[in-house]
């Protein structure tokens, strides 16, 4: 008698010769990548990273090759990234340094923005530091490898009004660049601060009760990476003006606890303020709420 | 064609499309891959970071642990192998010199001497 038997064993067949395959390829033999970018690094490397960038910017002063040091991690927003990581340094007790330097960074390579409360003067608007470069490349040397990230060794940037994207250009950002003019994201030196405003502010938009700071240089322009130290019974904390670029270059902020009082100076000198404490604002229906202190610090 | 040879026919096919999924249509993904892994000219400008930051710090300690992720045998090493790197690549003198500094430095520096030093 013959058996009959349907095609049901080759389904097995295949079924198993599959398994077989991704077994290997997902397990044994997986895809490796071992020449990796940037971009695919996890965000605490990212971290260290552009932690990196920021110092390394500290120290040559190159905005290009900042920018496309950046453009490698292929973050969304680069300034708010930076922006936020610096906060967030500041929030977790880190390296102040590395934390002004990711500000001052964020601070030059954003946008210039309104500030909570303009100068009378204002400062000139500084050339944007985007757009305005070409990287004109000397191919010397294929940099081979991965097709996505074929860049150049050495290029030799000159400005150009018309620009492409830096990073375009480079994975080693080597070149002679032509020196920018850029916003100066550094305290102005000279003269310490000096305490030019000192008011309560009540405005029910506030979340939370707020020391504002606002620092301004003598021409009247706003003046990032001030380092502001705050202290209380209980401790200590620093900030800087600029993190937060959207409310102004001058800008900085603390939020203060209810019933606490507070100690601000600026790290570079100037009378302490003492006795900022939340103020306390009525609403017209009667309903309360905390308000903020202003401070605005002045070089004359 | 025997049942056992088609059934191994099958198994072939089977596998076949199994790599063939696997490494090419949805292969293993490193999205969170660590500093070790980068590709050398990512390293080499990683290093040239650290150099260039530690121009201006001084700080050694500061650059042998940021030199540390990138997994090297030695914080040397790593240095090392970028200005090779950069001089074959034909990176611009400052670059390769301010890596040279570094590596320099790095010679002298002996941690656990410093570290217990008073």
């Amino acid at each position: 008698m013959r058996e009959t038997r349907g095609p049901w064993y080759l389904l097995t067949g295949l079924a198993l010769g599959a398994l077989l395959g991704l077994g290997y390829a997902w397990l044994l033999q997986p895809v490796r990548y071992t020449d990796t970018t940037p971009a695919s690094l996890r965000a605490d490397f990212k971290d260290r990273y552009r932690a990196l960038i920021a110092s390394a910017y500290q120290a040559n002063d190159n905005l290009v090759r900042a920018k496309a040091r950046l453009a490698l991690l292929e973050d969304p927003d680069v300034y708010r990234a930076l922006a936020e990581q610096a906060q967030r340094t500041l929030a977790g007790g880190g390296d102040l340094e590395e934390a002004r330097a990711l500000g001052l960074l964020a601070v030059a390579l954003g946008p210039a923005p309104p500030t909570l409360a303009p100068s009378p003067s204002g400062s000139p608007a500084a050339p944007s530091p985007t757009g305005d470069i070409t990287a004109t490349q000397t191919v010397t040397a294929p940099l081979s490898l991965n097709p996505a990230a074929s860049l150049t060794l050495a290029t030799t940037p000159v400005a150009s009004p018309d620009q492409t994207s830096p990073a375009a250009a480079l994975v080693t950002p080597l070149p002679t660049f032509t020196p920018l003019p850029t916003r100066t994201p550094t305290p102005t030196p000279g003269a310490p601060f000096v305490l030019r405003i000192q008011e309560q502010i009540c405005d029910p938009d506030l979340e939370e009760a707020l020391i504002q700071v606002q620092a301004f240089d003598a021409s009247g322009g706003p003046v990032p990476g001030v380092e502001v130290i705050v202290s209380w019974e209980a401790g200590e904390d620093h900030f800087f003006t600029g993190l937060k670029p959207e409310l102004g270059l001058g800008y900085a902020d603390f939020s203060m606890a209810p019933l606490t009082s507070y100690t601000l100076r600026l790290a570079k000198g100037g009378q302490p303020i003492a006795g900022l404490t939340a103020p306390e604002c009525e609403m017209e229906g009667g309903e309360r709420y905390w308000g903020a202190w202003l401070l605005v610090f002045e070089q004359p | 064609m025997s049942r056992w040879l088609r059934f191994a026919l099958a198994i072939t096919l089977g596998i076949i499309s199994g790599l063939v999924y696997g490494w090419r249509v949805n292969p293993v993904k490193y999205v969170e891959t660590t500093l070790d892994s980068l590709r050398v000219d990512y390293k080499t400008d990683y290093v040239l970071m650290v150099a260039e930051a530690y121009s201006a710090e001084a700080n050694l300690d500061t650059a042998v642990r940021r030199l540390a992720l990138l997994g090297g045998d030695t914080p040397q090493e790593s240095v090392n192998q970028a200005i090779l790197f950069a001089e074959r690549q034909g990176y611009t003198d400052a670059d390769v010199n301010t890596m040279r500094k570094l590596l320099g430095d790095l010679q002298l520096y002996h941690p656990a001497v410093e570290g217990t030093a008073p």
